[in-house]
C-alpha cells in the first residue's frame, strides 16, 4: 500500500519534470516563440555541450581544460584553508587563553564575505591564480574555524572528566574525546567551505581571469551564446554537487551510525 | 556575577584590545615606509577614509549612499523571496503531490551558486535593477525553502493526530500545527539566506553597476585605489554584522517560546 503510493508520487515527479522539458522544448527548438539569443533549446544545449568537449571557440579552451583550470584554483585555495582553518579552530576552542587573543581578529574577519576580498588580491597579486587561490582560503578558513571552534566547544564536561579520572593527560583528552566530539560539526563546516569556496572561484573568474568555467560563462555573455552559459552552469552546479557528494561519502565512513 | 566571573570578562576584553591593538600597530608599521606601504594604505588613512567619506562622495553618492542602495536592493529582493519561499517550502514539505511536482527543479537548481546565474540574467533583463533583485532572490529563495520544507516535514505526528482526532481539517492543522512549528526552522533559513543576499548583492554590483557597496570596491580596483576597496571592505562588514544581529535578535523575540531559542 504504502509502496504504491511512493511509486505514485515518483510517477508525478517523472511527469512533472517531463512536462518543463517539453515545454522548454516547444517554445524554444520546435516553435521558436523564444529566440535561442535568449533561451536556447534542450537541442541547443545539449549539441553545444558535446561540441565544446573537443570545440574551443570561441572562448580559447574546452570545457574539461576550462574546468580543470577552476578545480585547480578551487581546490587549492580550499586545501590550505582547511589544512590552517581547522587546527585554528581546535586550538582556539581547546585553549581559552589563545581563544581570548584570536577571536576578536577573527571577529572581525567574519562578517566580511569571502568575495568581497577579490578586489583587494587582485591589486596585491595581480589577475593570476595564486590572488584566486587567495581569496578561496579567506572564505574557506572562516568556515572552517567556525565549524571546528563550535564542534569542540560541544563536548561534554562529563565525557572530560572520566578521561581526567583514568588518567588522561591533556593532549589525550583532546585527541582522543574532543575531536571525535567535533567530527560531525568539522565535517559540516568542510562542506560548507567546498560550497563557499567553489561560488567564490565562480565570482572571481566573472570578475577577472583568462581561464576557467567562471571566464567561459562571462566570455559566453559578450558573444551572445547563452547556449554556452547554460551548459557552463549546468557544469557548475554538477561539479559542484558531486563536490558536496563526496564529503557526504566521508561522513558515511567517518562517522558510523553517529555513535560519537 | 561573582568576582571571578567579573575578572575573566575583564581579562578578555583586555585580550582583546591587546591584539586588536597589535594588528593595528602591525598593520601601521608594515605599511609605513616599506615596499608593501606603496600598494596598501595604513590603517588610520584607511579609518580616516571611512568616515570621511560620510559626506565626501565616492563616484556617485557618499558611502551611507552607496550602502543605502546595496541594502534596498536586498530588502526587496529578499521580501519577495522569503514570502515565497516559506510559501513554496511549507506546502512542498506537508502535500506531497506538490512536493512531487516541484521537488526535481528545485533540485536541479538549487546546486548552481546564485552568482553564477549572472550571465544570463544580464542577457534576460538588461543591466538594470532587476538583474539585481533576481540573483539575490535566487540566492535567499533556496535557502528558505530548503528551511521550510525542512520544518514541515520534521512536525511532530502527535501533534497532528491529536487535532486529527478533535475534528480540525486540513487547512486548520496546516494554519495553527504546521506553520508555527516550523517558524525556528524558517528562521534558521531566513538568517543563512540574508547572510548570502548579502554577499550576492556585492557580487552583482561587482560585475556590473554603478551604484552601492559592491561597486565602490571594485572601482576602487580599477583606479587601483586600495584605500578606497578598504574603506569599501569596512562597509560590507559593518552591515553584514548589524543584519546578523538584527536576525538573531528578532529570532529571539519570536521564538521565545522554544527552549534554548536557536
Amino acid at each position: 500500500m504504502k509502496n504504491e503510493g511512493k511509486s505514485r508520487y515518483l510517477a508525478l515527479s517523472v511527469l512533472s519534470l517531463s512536462v518543463g522539458i517539453i515545454a522548454w522544448w516547444f517554445f524554444t527548438d520546435f516553435l521558436k516563440t523564444i529566440p535561442a539569443i535568449v533561451m536556447p533549446g534542450p537541442v541547443k544545449v545539449f549539441q553545444t555541450f558535446a561540441k565544446k568537449l573537443f570545440d574551443t571557440t570561441p572562448d580559447g579552451a574546452t570545457l574539461l581544460q576550462h574546468l580543470q583550470s577552476s578545480l585547480t584554483v578551487a581546490l587549492s585555495g580550499y586545501a590550505i584553508g582547511v589544512l590552517i582553518g581547522i587546527p585554528l579552530g581546535i586550538l582556539m576552542a581547546w585553549y581559552n587563553k589563545l581563544d581570548m587573543f584570536i577571536r576578536p581578529l577573527f571577529d572581525l574577519l567574519r562578517p566580511i564575505p569571502g568575495l568581497a576580498w577579490i578586489p583587494v588580491m587582485i591589486v596585491l597579486f595581480g589577475i593570476g591564480i595564486f590572488s584566486k587561490a587567495m581569496v578561496i582560503f579567506l572564505s574557506v578558513f572562516v568556515a572552517c574555524v567556525i565549524n571546528s571552534y563550535s564542534g569542540i566547544k560541544q563536548t561534554k564536561a562529563v565525557h572530560l572528566w572520566v578521561g581526567q579520572t583514568f588518567g588522561a593527560s591533556n593532549f589525550e583528552l583532546l585527541w582522543r574525546i574532543a575531536i571525535p566530539t567535533s567530527l560531525p560539526m568539522l565535517l559540516t563546516g568542510l562542506r560548507v567551505a567546498l560550497g563557499a569556496a567553489w561560488t567564490t572561484l565562480i565570482a572571481a573568474e566573472l570578475l577577472a581571469s583568462t581561464r576557467g568555467v567562471g571566464f567561459m560563462i562571462q566570455q559566453s555573455r559578450g558573444l551572445f551564446r547563452p547556449d554556452i552559459i547554460i551548459v557552463g552552469m549546468i557544469t557548475i552546479g554538477g561539479v559542484g554537487a558531486l563536490l558536496a557528494k563526496l564529503i557526504t561519502l566521508l561522513e558515511k565512513i567517518l562517522l558510523k551510525g553517529g555513535r560519537w | 556575577m561573582d568576582r571571578q566571573q567579573t575578572n575573566q570578562t575583564l581579562k578578555r576584553i583586555a585580550a582583546g584590545a591587546f591584539s586588536i591593538a597589535a594588528f593595528i600597530l602591525l598593520w601601521h608599521f608594515g605599511t609605513k615606509g616599506t615596499d608593501l606601504g606603496k600598494l596598501m594604505p595604513g590603517p588610520f588613512q584607511v579609518i580616516g577614509q571611512f568616515f570621511r567619506s560620510f559626506v565626501k562622495k565616492i563616484g556617485p553618492e557618499t558611502v551611507l549612499g552607496h550602502i543605502a542602495w546595496s541594502l534596498s536592493r536586498v530588502l526587496i529582493a529578499f521580501s519577495v523571496a522569503s514570502v515565497a519561499g516559506v510559501t513554496l517550502g511549507l506546502t512542498m514539505g506537508w502535500y506531497r503531490k506538490v512536493e512531487a511536482i516541484f521537488r526535481p527543479y528545485f533540485e536541479m537548481i538549487r546546486p548552481i551558486p546564485p552568482i553564477a546565474w549572472i550571465p544570463m540574467a544580464i542577457i534576460w533583463f538588461g543591466l538594470g535593477e532587476m538583474t539585481v533583485y533576481f540573483l539575490i532572490f535566487l540566492a535567499a529563495f533556496s535557502n528558505v525553502t530548503m528551511n521550510a520544507y525542512a520544518g514541515a516535514k520534521a512536525v511532530d505526528p502527535t501533534l497532528v493526530g491529536a487535532a486529527k482526532m478533535l475534528g480540525a481539517n486540513d487547512r486548520q492543522i496546516f494554519l495553527t500545527i504546521v506553520l508555527p512549528s516550523s517558524v525556528p526552522y524558517i528562521f534558521a533559513g531566513l538568517q543563512i539566506a540574508l547572510s548570502s543576499s548579502w554577499a550576492t548583492v556585492v557580487a552583482a554590483e561587482m560585475v556590473r553597476s554603478s551604484r552601492g557597496i559592491g561597486w565602490v570596491i571594485i572601482s576602487g580596483m580599477e583606479l587601483n585605489n586600495m584605500t578606497q576597496i578598504l574603506v569599501g571592505i569596512i562597509g560590507i562588514g559593518l552591515i553584514g554584522f548589524l543584519l546578523a544581529v538584527l536576525m538573531r535578535n528578532i529570532e529571539a523575540r519570536l521564538i521565545s517560546w522554544k527552549e534554548g531559542g536557536q
